[in-house]
């Protein structure tokens, strides 16, 4: 672990040093508009505070010596006086900021790992319940269709996901549902935690209509017929399309309302339609909960206070969908392959001949070892989400770490740029040591010695 | 034995390409790709503010022609000649030699021939033609340049599509007032350009220090996987950051760039593949002959070992087009030269939302990229028989 992370940082340092002009205060620090003598004065600050006029290999030295909790330690000359093992580690201080850099990652790494860890259970949820089923039905219409949308979703490139999801419905050109920018009002930090009402009856009347939409929809996806189904849902499409659309802020022209209530119309309708019981009724309960939320807020009465969880979910809604439509459209493509080369194996085979139900076969054999490629890819899963939460953090405006790195590198801040690599790296190699706890877990012949 | 050999490579190579362009995705997104490179290629002749002839009272001329820069030419010369080699039937030796020579002669002699004038002045034709000095006039299609920021309307900026009846931008205007549609247009070669430079130059480098990995195994195997390690736990966007805003970008910098850093997958799969390689009977008997190490790596281990890495590739161009996109859409990318991402980026400005931004440069990433993975997820299924032995 610590020779990758040396390699990593190393990387990264060579890449700076080797570029035209180098770590020196010249390329690092603008000057310009400066008098001679403040500009003089400017650099010789920071080559005494950094040490940028001394050669890139003993910069690097240097830092290494910084960040170790063991090592030299240095006089006022800047010379070596002594070796401490309990010197501590110091990432420094950023160039542009001014801060250390521990401060700074101390209020961002966290915003990008709450990201990550919402993103993660979702995308293997969503992989995982399509991908098992595609498995299952190979060559039927979900299959392919599933495929089909499943590649496109992963080719919609994030920086366009985010752009039309903010545009549409974080602006009041059109939909102004979601917040623009940041993960909380600055109003939402004095609120409590759990959102409260001063009038005690309507929580319940809240709760009653979630639930009482919920079970329709629940009754109406298990109880109706096909027919039945995929019509009421296309009628309901239909409906909540048109109200959409009329809601919209600006003129809207009939050929949009007609464009977005047709859409609405057609999702609906395969979705009331389609065979696939389970995630039908899930998705469509789902539905019921929102509606009934929704029907029950337009008849909201009394002071309602938000709260700062509400407040949080409410921001984080946007990017969470940016984060996660790439990862489960890649890893339910992945999750699919694995089902069916399992299924088609000689083992599932032999428990089928010997009279194991299908479910069976599916749950308790294929699934736990075709679990192990997701696995695997997991490991590299955490490196493209980080590099991912650089484009959803510039996008939303949120304060995370991917953000702090653009923000470094285009300003050239060295021990910004060096400390967030270590902190990814770190963080990836984390997700290899989970991923390899997962794998012995998954498949107990596979140990550690 | 040679003869053979490659017969029954072209045999597999053609059996392939048959099972894959077989799928209609596959054909469909080889369209879009055909399409997108017919524009890169022409783009001078579709999306030009200088009109194709005019007659004024010097006389007929071609200020389109007169304008036309090097690399223009190039790209129209290299065009034709693969259009003729293809009309020829040789072999890939003799193709290759021959695009090379091309290649470099065309570059001397349009370097040294073609000397477009440095100053231009797009507005000219247009008062010309509003001060009647015309006498009759051909525009191209599309009778705007991708860096005519129309100047002579005033201020023009952010337009909707179609929002002006005196001129005809069937995708609305961008941020300095160039129409999009010929930006667009003109910056299909950037796409087209970097996606496939930036993915070989990571395939050379993946399938060198790959090949060598599997070929030698052991120590070398070790220090290799140790260096892919490290450059993979590095979020590659990051490292391209850091290359991009230390370097500056320059588009032949940014092409190098992507293949430093995206080569470690390719590495991966090519040491995959050789380590089966090196114990099989016809690479034991290579290295008995004592057949120099190139020879072994690239005659005869590289064909056997070369299909993950090209499926790998397929999607490979795919991501390379996105990370330009991205570099460009965060900023860091090309300045003043058009670029879907750069587009992209002003979709979203001070609280403004312009649609057509995002739609058309968005679409047109979404498009190709999509391209690029059918025929990669179709290729893949030809070159896999796994599942298909068990159907």
């Amino acid at each position: 672990m610590i020779p990758t992370l040396l390699g990593i940082t190393l990387v990264v340092f060579t890449v700076m040093a080797a570029s035209p002009g180098g770590l020196s205060v010249q390329n690092l620090v603008d000057t310009q508009g400066l008098e001679p003598e403040a500009r003089k004065a400017l650099e010789d600050y920071y080559n005494k505070r950094y040490g940028l006029d001394q050669p890139a290999p003993v910069q690097y030295l240097k830092w290494l010596n910084n960040i170790s909790p063991a090592g030299f330690t240095f006089d006022e000359s800047d010379e070596i006086d002594g070796f401490s093992l309990v010197k501590g580690s110091d990432l420094g201080t950023s160039f542009i900021y001014g801060r250390p850099v521990t401060e700074l990652l101390k209020e961002r790494v966290p915003i990008t790992l709450l990201l990550n860890l919402i993103s993660i259970p979702i995308i293997y949820l969503i992989a995982i319940t399509v991908g098992v089923r595609a498995a299952t039905k190979r060559g039927e219409t979900f299959d392919v269709g599933s495929g089909f949308i499943m590649l496109g979703l992963w080719s919609v490139p994030t920086m366009l996901a985010g752009v039309l999801l903010m545009g549409y419905f974080s602006n009041d050109q059109y939909w102004h549902y979601f917040p623009t920018s940041g993960l909380s009002y600055r109003e939402a930090h004095d609120m409590p935690f759990m959102p409260h009402w001063s009038n005690g009856f309507e929580p319940i009347k809240l709760l009653f209509s979630i639930l009482l939409g919920a079970f329709l929809f629940i009754m109406f996806s298990a109880k109706a017929n096909r027919r039945v189904r995929a019509t009421g849902m296309a009628v309901l499409g239909l409906v909540l399309g048109a109200w959409l659309a009329s809601n919209m802020a600006g003129e809207s022209g009939w050929v949009t309302i007609t464009l977005i209530a047709l859409f609405l119309t057609g999702i609906f309708y395969v979705l009331g339609d389609m065979e696939y019981d389970s995630f039908r009724t899930l998705t469509m309960g789902l539905l019921g909960m929102f509606l009934g939320a929704l029907v029950a807020g337009l008849t909201l009465e009394g002071e309602f206070v938000r709260g700062f969880m509400l407040d949080r979910i409410w921001h984080l809604v946007l990017p969470i969908i940016c984060f996660t439509y790439g990862g489960f459209a890649f890893l339910s493509k992945l999750s699919r392959t694995s089902v069916l080369e399992n299924l088609l194996s000689d083992y599932a085979r032999t428990a089928r001949a010997k009279g194991v139900s299908e479910k069976d076969v599916l749950w308790r054999h294929v699934f736990r070892n075709s679990l192990l490629p997701l696995i695997t890819v997991s490991a590299a899963l955490l490196p493209s989400l980080l590099g991912g939460s650089v484009i959803v953090e510039s996008i939303f405006s949120i304060d995370g770490m991917g953000k702090l790195g653009v923000e470094a590198v285009k300003l050239k801040d060295r021990e910004l740029v060096l400390s967030i690599t270590l902190i990814s790296g770190i963080l990836t190699l984390i997700g290899y040591l989970i991923a390899d706890i997962f794998y012995a877990l998954a498949d107990p012949r596979i140990s550690y010695d | 034995m040679t003869e053979l050999t490659t017969k029954t490579n072209s045999g597999y190579a053609k059996s392939v390409l048959k099972n894959t362009f077989s799928q209609i995705s596959a054909r469909i997104g080889f369209y879009w790709i055909a399409a997108v490179a017919l524009l890169a290629i022409f783009a001078p002749f579709i999306a030009n503010s200088h009109p194709y002839l005019m007659k004024t009272t010097d006389g007929i001329s071609s200020p389109l022609l007169q304008h036309l820069i090097p690399a223009d030419v190039i790209i129209i010369v290299i065009f034709i000649t693969v259009i003729v080699l293809y009309f020829l039937k040789k072999n890939l030796a003799f193709n290759v030699l021959a695009l090379l020579t091309v290649l470099v002669v065309s570059t001397i002699l349009s370097f040294a021939l073609i000397k477009p004038p440095q100053l231009v002045v797009y507005e000219k034709y247009r008062e010309m033609e509003r001060n009647n000095q015309l006498e009759w006039v051909v525009n191209a299609p599309i009778p705007y340049s991708a860096k005519d920021y129309l100047r002579d309307y005033g201020e023009t900026g952010m337009e909707q599509p179609l929002a002006d009846d005196k001129r005809n931008h069937w995708f609305g205007t961008e941020q300095s007032g160039a129409d999009v549609l010929s930006r667009m247009i003109h910056a299909c070669r950037i796409a087209l350009g970097i996606g496939f430079v930036a993915t070989g130059i990571a395939m050379l480098i993946g399938v060198i220090l790959g090949g060598l990995m599997g070929y030698f195994s052991g120590i070398v195997d070790m220090l290799g996987m140790r260096l892919v390690e490290i450059f993979e736990a590095i979020p590659t966007l990051f490292l391209l950051l850091t290359f991009v805003a230390f370097f500056g970008s320059s588009l032949y910098l940014m092409m190098v760039i992507i293949g430093l850093t995206t080569w470690p997958g390719y590495a991966r799969f090519v040491r995959a593949e050789y380590l089966k390689l090196r114990r099989m009977d016809y690479v034991q008997s290579a290295i008995a002959c004592g057949l120099p190490l190139r020879s072994i790596l690239f005659r005869h281990m590289l064909p056997n070992g070369i299909a993950p890495v090209l499926v790998a590739a397929s999607f490979g161009v795919a991501s390379a087009i996105l990370f330009e996109a991205t570099l460009s859409f965060l900023g860091l990318g090309l300045v003043d030269n058009p670029s879907w991402g750069q587009m992209l980026n002003q979709a979203v400005q001070s609280a403004s939302f312009y649609w057509w931004m995002a739609f058309f440069p968005g679409g047109a990433i979404f498009f190709t990229v999509f391209a690029y993975n059918l025929m990669g997820e179709s290729l893949r299924d030809a070159i896999d028989p796994y599942l298909k032995k068990k159907t």
